[in-house]
């Protein structure tokens, strides 16, 4: 049994990397906030006066407006999909479960630039495959500029960000699952009930705890997701896919207003916070 | 033996001393966009002419870095910050950006250099565009044009003439999409496209005059020539001159249509001129835009769009390196090899030099023709507009020609940033 002494020197160094590469950024950043900058150069102590700005972008209601939308369509279709498969997968022979699971999880491991790439042309007006698809079932009059149309934008984009977040929501419910004490599935069966009622009553309630997980997981995820937009949208067309790390991006590196570009991101990491907050106590009851 | 060997050490070090040059060289840093392919595709020449200059300049030695043009602007912006700029640079966007590096003391004035190395051959336009408060802070080299790149072999096919007036354009826009084809290869997915197509119009219906009233004067966007500019844009979308779903395709992607021969023509710059020239499968033909507005003279929107700078914090012995490399990279001798080997166009080329020179016929035809006008060319917006205003314009445009908004709305969401940028003391004006 290693000495708290001992185990404070291990951890040490760990520490030392996390307060040097996320501790002084982050404060570094809060500070920035209280400026006032030009083109990259401070100009004069602002006080709040970036904060008070908030009140008036109506760019940066938008872009929480649209994370907030995200957290929702992630909360409910990934897990939900997740779910459903993870139940039918886990009835599976081992060999299936394992060729199966790796497909679905395949998604996860393309970094979500390329996945942007891949959806920008699957996606695209003149040659995407999403419109070919349609036209080769004879609805190709539902074909549309998928990423270009203030009606679907945001909502294509969040197939893709389903689509890569779904077999991970597969792989965890599935863990959990098999972890699941046999003996509950054979009693309910012995008692006549059906798959779906198995599942129902059963499955969903045991697996309450991972769910909660993968919301709460998902909720974060949600709201600091940039690569996915950038590569896509950019945040447009206008304001429709604009998100607070987009708005944070172009504030900071485009507009060079860096005391402003800050104090948004302060605003995002008391959100993701506050998150992350609530999910460690909901977790923890849980 | 220990004696010895300090003897040899003390012997070995005066011969390397004797062999190290008495003056050291001057190591430029630089960083610039020159690829070998797709925008400002002038890398080659880039490297044939550091080698010339570094020969013509014993003890200069530039240590280059070659930074993608689509990230340029953010890299140089975080260099700056941290003071770490390179000691030269070439970026776009221009004018207002510089202006506003110029404005916090991050680049070096130019004045002195103008004078010891005559650069005369930039001229009062393009002085003023690399001017904040009097004095100059960049130099100018290429310059930008847009103008109309067409399919001959289509134009052909359909009858068609080089419309010679905007009804004969419209006319064979609307030809052209009735044979099937797609009038306008459009696409502002990347979000600036839309910008210098609508600068190209808008000077085409306010005329430079009107524009430098707004700009640099008290005018309005609300001023009626620039309100004629967002209709004609939004109508250019209602009419279907456009493809389906523009705001969702890339602005290599509709260079691609056009190249592949699905659309007609295409609006862009002379920057994008190798990759047009030798992806044409067809006969590629260039013509000028003809005035929208009753009145306004003909030109085209032009700019250098982008301009060597030197670093404030450069050594001065540096600062006399870099200057005198520049004015190397902009000596009249060497404008055929930007011309020839990088499809970039230096300031004070005339037509009848490109005639002489072995390019593509592309190159001579689009600068013979943006060159007729050089009193009447005006200027591109976001290269203009402080980065505030132009991160307004970008989205505002989107949504004008995608039907989001109307001339209206884009024009008060432009007005209502600019006031503020002009408040903020944002502005530039030569």
């Amino acid at each position: 049994m290693m000495s708290q002494r001992t185990a404070i020197l291990f951890v040490l160094p760990a520490l030392a990397l996390y307060v040097a590469f996320v501790g002084i950024p982050i404060l570094q950043v809060a500070a920035y906030s209280l400026f006032s900058w030009d083109n990259g150069s401070v100009t004069g102590f602002a006080g709040l006066a970036n904060f008070a700005r908030l009140i008036d972008d109506s760019v940066f209601w938008t872009a929480l407006g649209h994370n907030g939308i995200w957290v929702l369509l992630t909360l409910a279709f990934p897990l939900l999909i997740g779910l459903l498969l993870a139940s039918i997968l886990a009835e599976c022979s081992p060999r299936t479960i394992r060729v199966l699971g790796a497909i679905y999880f395949l998604p996860r491991t393309i970094p979500l630039v390329v996945a942007g790439i891949i959806w920008g042309w699957i996606y695209n007006p003149t040659f995407g495959l999403a419109n070919w698809a349609l036209d080769m079932v004879g609805l190709g009059a539902l074909g549309g500029a998928w990423l270009a149309e203030s009606s679907t934008a945001l909502y294509a984009l969040n197939v893709v960000g389903a689509w890569t977040f779904f077999g991970f929501c597969v792989l965890i419910y599935l863990a959990a699952i098999q972890a699941i004490d046999p003996s509950l599935y054979e009693a309910a069966q012995l008692d006549g009930a059906s798959w779906i009622k198995r599942f129902r009553f059963v499955t969903v309630p045991l697996l309450k705890p991972t769910t909660l997980f993968l919301g709460l997981y998902a909720a974060i995820e949600a709201m600091r997701f940039f690569d996915l937009v950038w590569a896509t949208t950019q945040g447009g067309p206008g304001y429709d896919t604009e998100v607070l790390t987009t708005h944070i991006y172009k504030t900071f590196f485009l507009v060079g207003d860096f005391g402003y570009a800050a104090a948004l991101s302060v605003v995002l990491l008391a959100i993701v916070l506050t998150v992350s907050g609530v999910s460690y106590r909901l977790l923890r009851s849980a | 033996m220990k004696q010895l060997l300090k003897t040899r050490l003390v012997a070995s070090t005066m011969l390397v001393a004797s062999i190290v040059p008495a003056s050291a060289e001057t190591v430029i840093t630089q960083w610039d966009q020159f690829a070998t392919s797709g925008i400002t595709a002038a890398g080659p020449a880039m490297d044939e002419l550091i080698a010339a200059c570094e020969k013509a300049l014993p003890g200069t030695k530039i240590l280059r870095t070659v930074v993608p043009s689509i990230g340029i602007r953010e890299s140089y912006r975080l260099a700056v910050s941290a003071d770490k700029a390179p000691d030269l640079a070439y970026t776009w966007p221009a004018a207002s950006v510089l202006a506003g590096y110029a404005r916090t003391g991050k680049l070096a004035p130019l004045d002195a250099y103008y004078a010891k190395y005559k650069w005369d051959g930039v001229n009062a336009f393009y002085r003023g565009r690399n001017s904040y408060k009097g004095s100059l802070y960049g130099v100018p080299m290429e310059q930008d044009l847009m103008g109309v790149y067409y399919n001959r072999d289509l134009f052909k096919k359909l009858g068609l003439e080089v419309p010679k007036t905007y009804a004969e354009f419209q006319a064979v826009a609307a030809k052209v999409k009735e044979a099937g084809y797609v009038p306008i290869a459009f696409g502002n997915r990347d979000r600036w496209p839309a910008t210098n197509t609508l600068s190209l119009i808008l000077g085409l219906t306010a005329g430079r005059d009107a524009e430098e009233k707004v700009l640099f004067g008290d005018g309005s966007w609300n001023d009626p020539a620039f309100k004629k500019a967002a209709e004609t844009i939004a109508d250019w979308a209602t009419q279907g001159y456009f493809p389906r779903g523009f705001n969702g395709i890339g602005y290599d992607e509709a260079n691609a249509l056009f190249l592949g021969g699905r659309a007609a023509m295409t609006v862009t710059g002379s920057w994008v001129l190798q990759d047009m020239a030798r992806g044409a499968k067809f006969d590629l033909g260039v013509f000028m835009l003809p005035p929208i507005a009753e009145g306004v003279p003909a030109g085209t929107m032009w700019g250098e769009g982008s301009q060597w700078q030197i670093a404030a914090g450069a050594p001065d012995a540096t600062k006399d390196a870099a200057a005198a490399y520049v004015d190397c990279l902009i000596s009249p001798e060497h404008r055929q090899i930007w011309v020839e080997k990088g499809f970039l166009v230096p300031i004070g080329t005339k037509a009848e030099d490109l005639a002489g020179w072995n390019t593509l016929p592309a190159v001579k035809e689009f600068y013979a023709e943006g060159l007729k006008t050089p009193d009447t060319n005006f200027y591109d917006l976001h290269t203009t507009l402080p980065e505030s205003v132009t991160q307004v314009l970008y989205p505002e445009l989107q949504r004008l020609v995608g039907g989001d908004a109307t001339p209206d709305d884009f024009l008060n969401a432009m007005q209502q940033s600019w006031s503020k940028a002009v408040a903020n003391g944002e502005r530039w004006q030569p």
